[in-house]
């Protein structure tokens, strides 16, 4: 699509050119425990034989930054799905350590020359969101990834002890872009914000930065991980 | 989450022709978002951040692709088809379509067809357009907000269920807002309720 002018990306191409081309690469690359130091001149077959990233999970996921989404059938190797399960869990300690309280900092900074009532419900409508979304990760972290960590490794395979529910998963986002998405409409439409011009702007790019990895996130969630662990779940006879 | 613009795909591998049509249809009085593919197999694996409404294609492309098509029929079954024509097909592959262009046809002609085509859809785009609340939607908005259930909004304003979940629904297509949380700071900040009148 010509659009957004992104390339499909291949493993002999060069990771630099391709983060001039969609700086969310990089964030995409800290998902994968990786700075900028790794970039270099590397292509990206390098990159992820020098630090032991399994090669086709990073290329679909670069694909899907860059808005092609994987076919199926693309992912089968424990080796992959392990990838999947480490790149999801440090995303999710990017929502809570570093985009969420950055958020909120924004957020504060409107009491300055906005009416501190309203100020506070936002305040408050955030929190009560945060809260949400820390529990449905928390689920994840705790429940849901064992989970399927589990499926893996026999040993400590629990097939009894199923707690997992697709279903409940596909709900929890919904209800977590609803909520960001009512957020954006508050900011943009309804609340005519006053002051520094600098902090709305930083404020909006920000929860539009969120948005554009969680929807990344659960697409990566429903569309690849979620039938990936049916797929394993039949072959161990689960289901 | 509405958009007010008809997302229009283009399948067309000539540069001339592409940038020529663009060109006409940016300048009818729809508003129209332009996407470019090489193929159709290109929209099904394309992440895209909106629903196509219209797909304009030369039909040479769909004759030897039906499973690419047809894929694409049954994930978006309301997309409507316009074939792009410069050369000769039989009337058995032009049927397929729900309008055609001829690639000799006037701007105007080309203009008028694809709006003739999306009318249905635009009137459907104007209702969900941001309009003030109406006095009704404001009652139920001030009941929401005080945290009255449906049924003790229905009781309260004389109303059945039916109607106050209605007027929700139109109160969540106006403001793109559906918690009770969201829809309290909305209140506040339009002047609808005064903090005092609230427990918080």
């Amino acid at each position: 699509m010509y659009k957004t002018q992104r390339t499909y990306v291949k493993p002999e191409m060069k990771m630099a050119g391709l983060i001039f081309e969609n700086p969310t690469l990089l964030l995409m690359m800290e998902h994968f425990d990786l700075g900028i130091s790794a970039i270099q001149d590397k292509s990206i077959e390098q990159i992820c034989n020098d630090n032991a990233i399994n090669l086709q999970v990073f290329t679909s996921f670069a694909n899907l930054y860059n808005g092609f989404i994987p076919t199926d059938g693309e992912f089968s190797s424990n080796d992959e799905f392990v990838t999947i399960i480490k790149f999801l869990s440090r995303s999710h300690q990017y929502y809570k350590n570093e985009k969420y309280p950055e958020i909120r900092g924004y957020i504060s900074q409107l009491y300055a020359n906005n009416e501190a009532e309203i100020i506070r419900l936002i305040e408050k409508f955030f929190d009560e969101y945060f809260a949400e979304v820390t529990e449905h990760l928390g689920y994840e972290d705790s429940v849901a990834f064992p989970y399927f960590n589990s499926l893996i490794e026999s040993s400590k395979f629990n097939q009894v002890n199923n707690p997992f529910s697709a279903n409940d998963y596909r709900d929890h986002h919904t209800d977590i872009e609803s909520k960001l998405f009512e957020l954006k409409s508050l900011f943009i439409q309804h609340l005519s914000l006053k002051g520094d011009r600098a902090i709305h702007r930083k404020l909006l790019y920000s929860l539009f930065e969120l948005e554009n990895d969680l929807n990344i996130h659960s697409l990566i969630e429903e569309t690849i991980l979620v039938p990936l662990v049916r797929q394993i779940e039949r072959s161990r006879g689960v289901v | 989450m509405s958009s007010h613009s008809t997302n229009i795909a283009i399948v067309e591998s000539s540069q001339i022709v592409y940038e020529g049509l663009i060109n006409i249809l940016v300048k009818s009085h729809q508003h129209y978002q332009f996407y470019r593919f090489d193929s159709i197999e290109e929209i099904n694996t394309t992440r895209l951040d909106c629903k196509i409404d219209v797909i304009i294609i030369n039909p040479s492309l769909i004759q030897f692709n039906s499973r690419d098509c047809n894929t694409l029929k049954r994930i978006n079954p309301s997309v409507h088809w316009v074939a792009l024509v410069y050369s000769f097909y039989g009337k058995d592959i032009l049927a397929q379509f729900d309008a055609i262009i001829q690639i000799s046809d006037s701007a105007e002609y080309i203009k008028q067809t694809l709006s003739n085509l999306i009318s249905s859809t635009a009137a459907e785009i104007d209702s969900v357009q941001k309009e003030p609340l109406s006095e009704r939607e404001i009652d139920v908005l001030v009941q929401l907000v005080h945290g009255l259930s449906n049924k003790e909004i229905a009781d309260k304003l004389n109303i059945s269920i039916h109607t106050v979940m209605s007027h929700r629904k139109n109160i969540t297509q106006k403001t793109g807002i559906k918690s009770q949380s969201g829809l309290t700071i909305y209140a506040i900040s339009n002047k609808i309720i005064s903090l005092d009148s609230l427990a918080l």
